[in-house]
């Protein structure tokens, strides 16, 4: 075989090295993932990522993470996921409850401050929160652990009091000729508003919570995470797509400035399902989809 | 022969295309133990009996008091009406008992006396902007400006003092809420009958 090789026209050649090497992959593909219907994976996008898209499903003056039992206490949250998140929850309320998100296991609760236009309420036409295996080496995206359930954490810089401690990012979707900014950016029409916010993706391992919400989780340094938050998580990235354009000054969020954006997130996805997430998608870095399977 | 040579290749590919991850899931195909996390509800605190709620609403408490001090100490300067001028002095009064027991109360807690939202705009809280208005008014602008902003604060802060006093469990907490409850409201009734 290998000596009828160099008699091969040189563009089936590559073809059949391309297939082979096709074939090697889903063959090592099928091997690593230890799966029976591990086929499709044979064209597997090579980016560890799995997606819930939850719309928009309440909004309340509540924060069970920084305010647990203060009703009225918070500015306007907006709440994703979860449809029974007020004040007063705790893990047992949100699992089995209602969600918006898809896939409709995930019922955890995600929540931001209520963006305003013109002080109207303004809500997410598409609210994604993708869980990504990136910003560290290879070999730390390869021992992610699935988030713990219960784990209630903050992201944002909830003590911004300008820009520069912020790291809110504001864009325009379909409008990468606007430059990124920590605070509102000018949109044109026919675009949309969107803001970004990535969750820290290194965890002390203990603590479903902290007394500032955010100290027992950390981010990465030097693509790894540091000693004290040794346990590497997904990364949660909260992308929010508002249907706004146009001069920032009718914009504020419930919370002040746009830098003032932050996230809150509660974990309430079953354990098993977060667990073969974080196997099948992101320690093999293939990207999934809202099913948790391979694309 | 082929095989060997085509999965060297393939390992080059995979290695040059920055998919790194690629040689050692082999070995990951069993997870890596996973720590098994101490399922608190509570940051770990010795010899207390505080609940979540118990600090969140000391540490908010202390927040909005050291929002509406500045506030008040701006009326001496802005206004000649006695009974604006003496009211601003109880309320101050008042509120800067709460904030030292607060503060106390989060010592004992072990817990941070930070505000968890400072630099946000928060119910019952005077802004940085509406603080810049405050200075530039005087006379009765400001007084309108004043009473609008001390209704909101004491109403705001009954109402999470009531909340408090349903979800929160520490004794000393709870007669701090109940206090904050009694002085706001009839601070609240007070406001009403003075000169706008």
């Amino acid at each position: 075989m290998d000596r009828a090789v160099p008699h091969v026209p040189r563009r089936l050649r590559l073809t059949v090295a391309i297939g082979a090497l096709l074939t090697l992959l889903g063959t090592y593909l099928v091997s690593t993932t230890d799966r029976a219907d591990a086929a499709p994976v044979a064209n597997a996008i090579r980016v560890a990522e799995f997606p819930a898209d939850c719309t928009y499903s309440h909004r309340l003056p509540d924060d069970p993470i920084v305010f647990p039992g203060l009703p009225g206490a918070s500015h306007m949250h907006s709440f994703f996921g979860s449809k029974v998140t007020n004040a007063k929850t705790t893990l047992p309320d949100l699992v089995n409850s209602p969600t918006t998100c898809n896939p409709l296991v995930d019922v955890s609760s995600y929540w931001v401050p209520t963006l305003y236009r013109d002080n109207v309420a303004v809500e997410p036409a598409i609210a994604t929160f993708y869980y990504l295996g990136e910003g560290v080496r290879a070999d730390v995206v390869a021992n992610t652990q699935p988030f713990p359930q219960g784990l209630r954490l903050v992201a944002g810089n909830a003590k911004a009091t300008g820009p520069n401690d912020s790291i809110a990012r504001w864009s325009c979707l379909h409008a990468g000729q606007v430059p990124p900014s920590k605070d509102f950016v000018n949109c044109p029409s026919g675009t949309m508003l969107e803001s970004y916010l990535d969750f820290p993706q290194c965890w002390n391992g203990r603590d479903l919570d902290s007394p500032d919400h955010k100290s027992h989780l950390a981010y990465p340094v030097n693509q790894a995470c540091p000693s004290t938050h040794p346990v590497h998580v997904p990364k949660l990235r909260q992308v929010l797509r508002y249907p706004v354009t146009g001069d920032p000054s009718h914009f504020r969020l419930a919370s002040g400035p746009g830098y003032t954006m932050h996230g809150d997130f509660f974990n309430a996805w079953p354990v098993a399902e977060m667990a073969r997430r974080v196997q099948d998608c992101i320690r093999p870095v293939i990207k999934c989809g809202h099913d948790g399977r391979p694309i | 022969m082929r095989q060997p040579t085509a999965f060297t290749v393939l390992a080059a590919v995979l290695l040059l295309g920055g998919c790194g991850a690629g040689p050692r899931d082999a070995a990951s195909t069993t997870p890596p133990p996973v720590p098994a996390p101490a399922v608190t509800t509570a940051p770990t605190r010795t010899g207390t009996a505080f609940n979540p709620t118990d600090i969140a609403w000391l540490q908010l408490t202390a927040a909005m008091t050291e929002r509406l001090l500045p506030v008040l100490d701006l009326v001496p300067a802005r206004t000649t009406d006695p009974v604006w001028r003496r009211t601003a002095t109880e309320v101050a009064t008042t509120r800067r008992a709460d904030l030292d027991r607060a503060r106390r109360l989060l010592a004992d807690a072990a817990a941070p006396t930070t505000n968890p939202h400072e630099g946000h705009d928060m119910p019952g809280m005077v802004t940085a902007q509406e603080l810049t208005a405050l200075r530039a008014a005087s006379g009765k602008p400001f007084l309108r400006l004043l009473a609008g902003h001390l209704r909101a604060h004491l109403a705001q802060s009954v109402r999470i003092a009531e909340a408090e006093q349903q979800s929160g469990v520490q004794p000393a907490t709870l007669a701090l809420a109940a206090a904050v409850v009694r002085t706001g409201t009839d601070e609240l009734a007070r406001l009403d009958h003075l000169p706008g």
